[in-house]
């Protein structure tokens, strides 16, 4: 399912990172040091972390809040807790989201689509919370669980974006709504095997309703499959799709550093895409840039029910105009 | 595309883990606390005077309480996930489990947080210890 957009526009956006990702290539806007953010617990600050990149982006843009028609949040929290209670102090109607580490870019196709009707501006909110989700989906934070090579790590921060209709550099084009896989594939330690998958089924269907090939884009960056499920999703799109791809690019792979990589498969959680395309890839020279948000749908609960891990991946193709 | 297939895909771009390293490592650290837990174990029977059950005990229990003062000062995670099963398979690793356990908790109350959440990890080592101490002990009291 491709839509094709004719007025949204990425105007601006705010990012926020965490300590560990400090020393990234990512230059972000502001640089936190505290986890706890000065708040009782890892959840609430990262609520608080969504709450100024919205407070900060809107102080960028000269708004006031009522200017905004629609805030939309998602983060991988359990009922999205973070972008809820980040939006309970902003007076602006509210659409919460959840497609795991897809969610920025579901959140992308549904803000321009809002776009083409009567909504003027959106933003749009993710955030991740590295020691909130081993406590969510893995160990205890302070347990030190055992890491598998394969195992990513997810990222800490926070981005918004401001969507609106008044054209701008960053141009939405199309957005391909990718449908839910599951090959059976049960290892929740393996994300990137989980979710290549979705990643390549969305990719060919988005070149097959364009009409394009992968070669028109300049980069094709996922999500957050890491150094492993990037090579894999390379592998699986040559047997199953026949689609030859020498210009993918994991953002999580690229956000952390070679040394880290040995430890770890890369970064991990919605914000990494985000973080990535605004902290680096649209200061650079990428004319054309597609969008692969992949999403591992799964739970404790699934993963304890000895359920297969299924996952969803999102397609949005921008263009750059300078 | 069939679930085997795939399977080779992965298996060909994934790293493997080095489980000769980590069964050596883990095999050294958990021999160097068998011998230091020993020699303090002895320390309390020859030098204390202790008698060889309740030092064992008193072993134990010093085990449990500094595994899990290290884990509350933040720096066991770290010494664990080296360790690896040198230090999970101890006693160690189960008092670290529990204080990680109620750490992870304690913004959520002493109750509905800490009480509730404590033995999350460690409440299976407990309850299926229980049920196999009752069927040893069912066998020894028959033999």
């Amino acid at each position: 399912m491709t839509l094709e957009f004719k007025n949204a526009y990425i105007k601006n956006s705010h990012t926020l990172i965490g300590r560990n990702e400090h020393k990234t290539q990512i230059k972000a806007d502001t640089n936190l040091t505290d986890y706890y953010d000065n708040e009782k617990s890892v959840e609430q600050a990262e609520a608080s972390f969504q709450r100024k990149t919205i407070e900060n982006l809107i102080k960028k843009e000269n708004l006031k809040y009522e200017d905004i028609d629609i805030l939309m949040g998602g983060d991988l929290q359990s009922q999205i807790f973070a972008s809820s209670f980040a939006s309970r102090k902003f007076n602006i109607p509210f659409l919460g989201i959840y497609s795991a580490c897809a969610t920025f870019v579901q959140g992308l196709i549904q803000s321009a689509n809002l776009l083409d009707n009567n909504v003027k501006n959106v933003i749009l909110t993710t955030s991740a919370h590295n020691l909130a989700s081993e406590k969510q989906f893995r160990f205890p934070i302070e347990y030190g669980a055992l890491r598998k090579k394969v195992n990513t790590f997810t990222a800490t921060g926070s981005v918004s974006a401001f969507i609106t209709k008044t054209p701008s550099n960053v141009k939405i084009e199309y957005g391909t709504i990718g449908s839910v896989v599951d090959l059976g594939y049960n290892d929740a330690n393996n994300f990137g095997a989980c979710m290549a998958p979705s990643a390549a089924k969305v990719i060919s269907e988005h070149l097959n309703d364009t009409k394009r090939k992968i070669d028109y884009y300049d980069i094709v960056l996922t999500g957050d499959l890491g150094i492993y499920g990037l090579n894999i999703l390379k592998d699986y799109l040559k047997k199953e799709y026949k689609i030859e791809a020498n210009n993918l690019v994991d953002a999580g792979s690229i956000l952390f550093d070679k040394n880290e990589l040995e430890k770890i498969a890369g970064g991990s959680g919605p914000i990494c895409l985000p973080l990535i395309l605004f902290g680096h890839i649209l200061k650079e020279n990428y004319k054309r840039i597609l969008l692969v948000g992949t999403g591992s749908l799964h739970s404790k609960t699934s993963c304890n029910l000895g359920e297969s891990i299924p996952s969803v991946s999102h397609v949005i193709s921008l263009e750059v105009i300078k | 595309m069939k679930l085997e297939e795939y399977k080779k895909i992965v298996d060909k771009n994934s790293s493997k883990e080095d489980k000769f390293k980590n069964v050596f490592i883990s095999f050294i650290i958990g021999g160097i606390m068998g011998v230091l837990c020993q020699a303090f174990c002895t320390f309390l029977n020859k030098e204390i005077g202790i008698k060889l059950e309740d030092a064992s005990m008193y072993t134990t229990i010093m085990l449990i309480v500094v595994s899990s003062i290290f884990t509350g000062l933040g720096f066991f995670d770290k010494v664990v996930s080296f360790a690896k099963c040198g230090l999970i398979v101890p006693t160690t690793g189960f008092a670290h489990a529990m204080t990680s356990a109620a750490m992870d908790h304690k913004s959520e109350g002493i109750i509905k947080g800490i009480g509730s959440n404590m033995f999350k990890l460690a409440g299976s080592i407990i309850i299926y210890g229980i049920i196999i101490a009752f069927f040893l002990a069912l066998i020894k009291g028959v033999i």
